[in-house]
């Protein structure tokens, strides 16, 4: 009977391992069939100069800007548009000593698209079920490659990093992003929301050995009179190996505290 | 400039008066540049900001209490790829640091570069901006 328990456990572990061997070949070759994107990485525009730009240098194109792209925005929202920009301004210009503060936890990663472009570090965390960007101010954005699609409208709710899809069309990583909460930099740290459609489509690709390239199209029927597309890139970083939070923020260490919706300055 | 990305920081601060991912940079004259001979009080390397304490005498007044500046830097993840330590620098260590001062003229300002009181950067070069 012993002999038998014996036997019937070293079978079933047999048994196991075999299958366990077998998953992890077919899960090595899901893996190999992968680009590598491993390293760090870097945006080449920061928060400021990528998004938000409500002013070219020059102060020649109004509107707002995406790398210098001005955002397609139909007359309603133009005039939305317009009229945020003019509640900013008045508002930084009425106490330059405390710049307004955006709505969001600045101690944090900013919404998306922004959370793509701040002076972070990024790694690209890529699995077969799965890619996920994490970045050293507290970002992570998943990004499922398992066929899943779309959770139904009624299980959606926006959210700061949306719900993202995506395939691969060779080494090329095709990302799908809906329900964003629907705040875009404006500057000045102050957002504008677009509508409840705000879609966003990215292809992220290697363009060489160390340039990584996000090219987005930006969707919102309700708000635009077009599809609007830019293409922004990272580098590869290579003075530092580590990943650390950056965003280390509490009422000890964060001397810019926002009183009244302001940024202030505390000398201590 | 050891980093590529220091170019396009500083265009995006001229631009923009902010590169910060933490809080808009507007509270600083980016337009103004001061230059503080002082003693360290305190390095705090923490984040959001590292910061310096310095005490600056002045000049025209040597035997007034020296005036206390708050100094703000990059993050310790930033410093760090220019070369900074959490050691980098001690109470009552001699530098020199160039800022953007305050707008309300406070003292306080956003830092531009370090040295020694001889020159000498710390870290890999005397800009610290990014």
């Amino acid at each position: 009977m012993r002999c038998m328990v014996v036997v019937a456990t070293a079978a079933l572990a047999a048994g196991t391992l075999a299958h366990a061997q077998q998953s992890s070949k077919e899960r090595l070759d899901a893996f190999a069939k992968l680009p590598d994107w491993s390293g760090l990485w870097e945006p080449n525009v920061f928060v400021g100069e990528g998004i938000g730009q409500s002013l070219s240098a020059s102060g020649a194109q109004a509107g707002m800007t995406i790398l210098g792209a001005k955002v397609p925005f139909n007359a309603e929202w133009q005039a939305k548009f317009d009229a945020a920009k003019k509640a900013a301004d008045a508002a930084a210009a009425a106490d330059p000593n405390h710049p307004p503060a955006p709505a969001y936890n600045n101690c944090g990663s900013p919404p998306f698209i922004m959370n793509m472009m701040s002076p972070a570090i990024y790694q690209w965390r890529i699995t077969p079920e799965e890619t996920t960007i994490v970045d050293t101010i507290n970002g992570i954005r998943h990004i499922y490659t398992d066929g899943r699609p779309h959770p139904p409208g009624d299980e959606l709710w926006p959210t700061r990093t949306g719900d993202s899809i995506g395939h691969w069309d060779g080494d090329t990583l095709v990302v799908d992003t809906v329900a964003i909460k629907p705040d875009l930099l404006l500057g000045g740290f102050t957002s504008i929301r677009m509508s409840d459609q705000l879609h966003f489509e990215e292809r992220m690709r290697l363009v060489g050995k160390n340039e990584l390239q996000d090219e987005f199209t930006l969707h919102d029927p309700a708000a635009l009179t077009a599809p609007f597309k830019v293409t922004f890139s990272f580098s590869r970083v290579t003075d530092t190996n580590r990943m650390i939070d950056e965003t280390e923020c509490d009422s000890t260490t964060d001397r810019n505290p926002v009183v009244n919706g302001r940024f202030t300055f505390e000398n201590r | 400039m050891k980093h590529p990305n220091t170019l396009v920081a500083l265009l995006a601060a001229l631009i923009t008066g902010s590169a910060l991912a933490h809080h808009s940079a507007a509270m600083f004259d980016a337009a103004k540049e001061v230059t503080l001979a002082g003693t360290v009080k305190e390095f705090q390397w923490m984040s959001p900001h590292c910061w310096i304490q310095l005490l600056v005498p002045n000049p025209a007044q040597p035997s007034a209490a020296p005036v206390e500046w708050g100094i703000e830097m990059d993050n310790p993840l930033g410093l760090s790829r220019h070369g900074w330590k959490p050691g980098s620098l001690k109470p009552g260590d001699k530098i020199v640091v160039k800022a953007r001062p305050l707008r309300d003229g406070s003292p306080g300002g956003q830092v531009v570069s370090v040295t020694t009181a001889d020159g000498k950067p710390i870290g890999d070069t005397a800009e610290v901006t990014r």
